[in-house]
């Protein structure tokens, strides 16, 4: 039995959330240029990877990005810029 | 005499300077150089007297009043920054959930002057009224 040549046939490969941080921190960088105030969590949902940067200091105005980032494309699905 | 609300500090015309000059002074036009700027609004518990303290240049988006300086007779009773990035490129004007966690942990309202305007957040007035911390209430 040979395997098929079929690509819609071919199973997608899910991406890890090392993956989707990647895709969300290379834009955050272009929008917030300094990340170094945030901390990030990073949660599989049913709609993809969510990626939240959150400010370490409670006391500190301002606001982080937050993604959600399709599991399978890696491709960003929506986007939020906090200030 | 009651620590001023919302209302009346948007109301009080150094207030109203304040929030502007912080938001020339961010640079909202420059691409590159757009940053958060404001500070801290006081009230003087004799004379009712309201004034202004500016806080450091900021980043971006993230902007620190943590550590108010101390006004001789006077005690904080507002914060102030600015929301210099646009809404057209993705950018909220609006409160961001750490604007609104803060001003509720520093117990003082937080203004934001933004494109599309003046947003607030946090409590109404002072917590305590004006007696406490000369910085933030306790």
């Amino acid at each position: 039995m040979s395997a098929s040549s079929n690509p819609s046939t071919l199973e997608q490969s899910a991406i890890d959330g090392a993956r989707a941080l990647a895709v969300a921190q290379a834009d955050a960088l272009k929008a917030y240029r300094d990340l170094s105030s945030y901390r990030v969590q990073i949660v599989q949902e049913d709609d993809g990877w969510h990626v939240d940067y959150e400010l370490k200091d409670a006391r500190l105005k301002g606001g982080g990005p937050h993604y959600v980032i399709d599991a399978m494309t890696s491709a960003i699905l929506s986007k939020r810029y906090e200030q | 005499m009651n620590a001023p609300t919302i209302a009346e500090l948007l109301a009080n015309p150094i207030v109203q300077q304040a929030l502007e000059q912080a938001w020339v002074d961010s640079l909202p036009q420059d691409v590159a150089g757009r940053h958060e700027e404001g500070g801290l609004v006081y009230v003087d518990t004799t004379t009712g007297v309201i004034s202004i303290q500016r806080a450091p240049v900021a980043g971006r988006a993230v902007f620190d009043v943590s550590a108010p300086p101390i006004v001789a007779g006077s005690v904080v009773v507002a914060t102030f920054h600015t929301h210099p990035n646009p809404i057209a490129e993705g950018w909220e004007p609006g409160p961001s959930t750490s604007d609104t966690l803060s001003a509720d942990l520093l117990g003082v309202p937080c203004l934001i002057r933004a494109e599309d305007g003046i947003h607030t957040t946090g409590p109404d007035l002072r917590r305590g009224g004006l007696t406490g911390n000369p910085g933030f209430p306790a």
